[in-house]
């Protein structure tokens, strides 16, 4: 950034562009990093799911890479599915449905994803939410039928319904020890189950700076704070945040998905109250909501106060007026 | 609590764009830069305010006591017609700072439907005055939001390779549905509470 | 005169179709197209309101003071939409319940005020009358066109009847409100694609006088 201060009026494009300018460059690197990262999390829950998960995050990656190629191709632009984010994209998104979704809803999602929240508007760094949460929020509301209820169990071919539905209290069931929610030997979709996998992939990537740890910290730590106050069934402060933390598609989310180049502040403290703000309507879903869940939209509202988080967070350069946008 | 539930209502989970459809024009008009929807949105929220209470007046005082209630529709439009005329006048000789920032939006808020909307609709509710009031602040309020928010998001669009047929409308149409996904967040919020 | 008319109503099915062409009155587009019998009922009372009221403000145009014009306009607007509010009510009580406010609110309808500011007062009634059945009927169009779409994909039918094969899951989120401002996003995309294959430079008049287009304006 140093040399680039240099040019003058830099600054100020700076404040109102998107953050894409700056990691063009290493784009590729950094969506390949991602998608090791999950590859955990992916044997795991095939492991437990069986050969079903593996067909849907293929159909799930085939459908984004192919929608990408397409519509870049009608648009006359260059092919960058080499780039892995259209396979991230699909990736993410299949690990967002149950083991018993059917693969022509994924298959959906993932071009809903690809051609209308990212390509519509530009292609890559151009998207305000994330594509695979979209997508996601997409399909609840269009196959509720298919998204709730009861998920498949692992290593069984009966379904039952998932720990934070049974927290909430919208349905009955045992609550599974921490040790099942920590390697992930309970129902759920494809990429919340097992918190060790996904613990493993998010640290390499802190490991290697490809993504920040003040937003999975922020997130996680406002979830458990909060549902500890707040959760319990006989008071403040007798909730069980363990429970909370461990339980649905929050470890994803925090690490995988609120961390996304393109929708996440800049700024690092931008990111820290994206990463607080996310956890504060996590947990207003998760105790007070209509839905079990509350991560993916949560990160879907925070993507919308992205542009704000930005302007309120960077940091004003000394005799320069702030861009009129 | 019914206040709360009317706050709640119309900020989050009833948001008048995101899922009533009201004051849509001025929505995908307004929101190129974040400090015209500002403007906008303050002057929507006073003139909302104002008009929830007077047409309750309106319903209330005069219109049921004669049974002139298929008169509803004209006699509001005329009302929320004159007080937009009378606030700007206000304001003008008041506070020429106020009508500085508000002064070019007032006019175009006569035909802003979610005036005569919430007035049509606090009418439906059988809301009491007061309620009516909060009503009426609330949802302009969610209006708010959603325009500040939407334009944070078109701001950067300068700066992206939208595809010539999409740009303009069709865009804004299509990220004004993307926003209004996120908000199905808020379905069902503090049901069983509140609601 | 008769082939003026014609022209006059054509404009505003096609060339300045109010809904996809000038993109005013978006409310009730995305209101009421969550089927495709209440999109009608809506055109209707579109149609009903449009035309009686460029019809009469023609008539009165040369007797209706300048400076007051606005309000006079409103009131006539108000009366046919009081009208058409409790004829509808009357007719069809259940769609009545689900345009719900949306009928009131064709008064303040850009269409209609725009129409009247930009065609009815300055225009002689024939013309007038040709202009409100053509914008109504283009109005009309393309929310239905728009209902179409949402009815078929999120109820897997057509004006109530079973359309797609039994295996098709429809997607209910084509009737909620994302599905509303998606498909109206893309359907206005597709006709910017179509106009500008086939290159009809129709001459794109921009409504200064309507209230809808001094919004989008503002920042121009």
């Amino acid at each position: 950034m140093e040399e680039k201060k240099a040019v003058p009026g830099f600054d100020k494009l700076v404040v109102a562009s998107s953050p894409h300018i700056r990691a063009v460059e290493t784009v590729d690197r950094l969506m390949w990093q991602v998608i090791i990262a999950l590859m955990p999390a992916a044997v795991v829950s095939v492991y437990f799911f069986g050969l079903r998960a593996l067909v849907l995050m293929l159909v799930g990656i085939a459908s984004a890479v192919l929608t990408e190629a397409l519509v870049e191709k009608a648009l006359k632009k260059e092919i960058t599915i080499a780039d892995g984010s259209a396979a991230l994209t699909g990736l993410l998104l299949a690990f967002n449905v149950p083991a018993n979704a059917p693969w022509w809803m994924v298959a959906v999602g993932a071009a809903f994803a690809i051609a209308v929240v990212k390509q519509t508007f530009g292609g890559l760094g151009a998207n305000f939410v994330n594509p695979a949460l979209a997508a996601r929020a997409f399909m609840l509301a269009a196959w509720p039928q298919h998204m709730t209820g009861k998920f498949p169990v692992p290593l069984d071919s009966i379904t039952a319904a998932t720990p934070l539905a049974i927290l909430k209290g919208t349905a009955t069931g045992t609550l599974p020890s921490y040790l099942d929610l920590f390697i992930g030997n309970v129902g759920g979709v494809l990429g919340e189950t097992s918190a060790l996998a996904l613990l493993v992939g998010g640290a390499y990537l802190i490991w290697q700076k490809v993504i920040d740890w003040r937003t999975p910290a922020g997130f996680i730590g406002t979830v458990a704070v909060l549902t500890w106050i707040f959760g319990g069934k006989g008071g403040l402060f007798t909730g069980d945040p363990l429970h909370h933390v461990l339980a649905g598609v929050l470890i994803l989310g925090a690490f995988f998905m609120a961390t996304d180049y393109v929708t996440s502040p800049i700024t690092p403290k931008g990111r820290l109250i994206f990463g607080i703000g996310c956890g504060f309507i996590t947990v207003l879903i998760r105790l007070w909501g209509g839905y079990p869940e509350g991560v993916s939209y949560s990160i879907l509202l925070m993507n919308l106060v992205v542009p704000f988080l930005d302007r309120w967070t960077l940091p004003r350069v000394y005799g320069v007026t702030r861009a009129r946008a | 609590m019914e206040y709360l539930a009317i706050i709640i209502g119309g900020i989050f989970i009833n948001n008048y764009i995101f899922s009533r459809f009201l004051g849509l024009c001025p929505f995908l008009g307004v929101s190129k830069q974040v400090e015209t929807a500002t403007g906008m949105g303050m002057a929507v929220i006073f003139v909302m305010t104002m008009a929830s209470a007077v047409t309750w007046l309106i319903q209330n005082l005069i219109l049921v006591p004669l049974h002139l209630e298929y008169m509803q529709t004209v006699a509001f439009i005329l009302v929320i017609a004159a007080l937009v005329q009378f606030v700007e006048m206000v304001i003008m000789k008041v506070s020429p700072v106020l009508y500085q920032a508000l002064g070019i939006y007032l006019p175009l808020i006569t035909t802003n439907c979610a005036v005569l909307g919430v007035a049509l609709l606090n009418a439906m509710e059988g809301y009491g005055f007061l309620q009516a009031v909060v009503s009426g602040a609330a949802n302009a309020l969610g209006w708010t939001l959603a325009i500040l928010l939407f334009a944070g998001i078109r701001e950067r669009w300068a700066f992206i390779d939208i595809p010539p047929s999409m740009q303009g409308f069709p865009i804004a149409l299509v990220a004004t549905g993307l926003m209004s996904i996120a908000f199905f967040g808020f379905q069902g919020l503090f049901r069983g509470i509140l609601f | 005169m008769m082939e003026k008319m014609l022209r006059t109503f054509y404009n505003g099915i096609i060339p300045e179709n109010p809904t996809l062409r000038l993109v005013i009155g978006m409310c009730p587009v995305l209101a009421v197209t969550t089927a495709v019998v209440n999109s009608v009922w809506m055109g209707l009372a579109v149609i009903f309101v449009l035309t009686a009221s460029n019809t009469l403000i023609s008539l009165l145009r040369k007797f209706i003071p300048d400076k007051i014009r606005i309000p006079c306009f409103i009131v006539v607007i108000a009366t046919f939409t009081t009208i058409a509010d409790l004829v509808l009510a009357a007719v069809q009580p259940d769609v009545h319940k689900i345009l719900g406010v949306f009928v009131p609110l064709i008064v303040v309808n850009c269409i209609i005020l725009g129409r009247a500011e930009a065609f009815a007062s300055k225009n002689p009634v024939h013309l007038a009358l040709a202009d409100g059945v053509g914008m109504g009927i283009g109005f009309t169009l393309a929310i239905m066109v728009l209902a179409s779409i949402r009815e078929i994909l999120g109820s897997g039918s057509w004006f109530g009847i079973r359309l797609m094969p039994a295996g098709f899951e429809p997607a209910t989120v084509m009737i909620l409100p994302p599905g509303a401002f998606i498909s109206l996003g893309f359907l206005l995309g597709t006709m910017n694609l179509v106009t500008a294959r086939l290159a009809v430079r129709t001459s794109r008049s921009k409504q200064k006088s309507s209230s809808c287009a001094a919004h989008a304006g503002l920042e121009g």
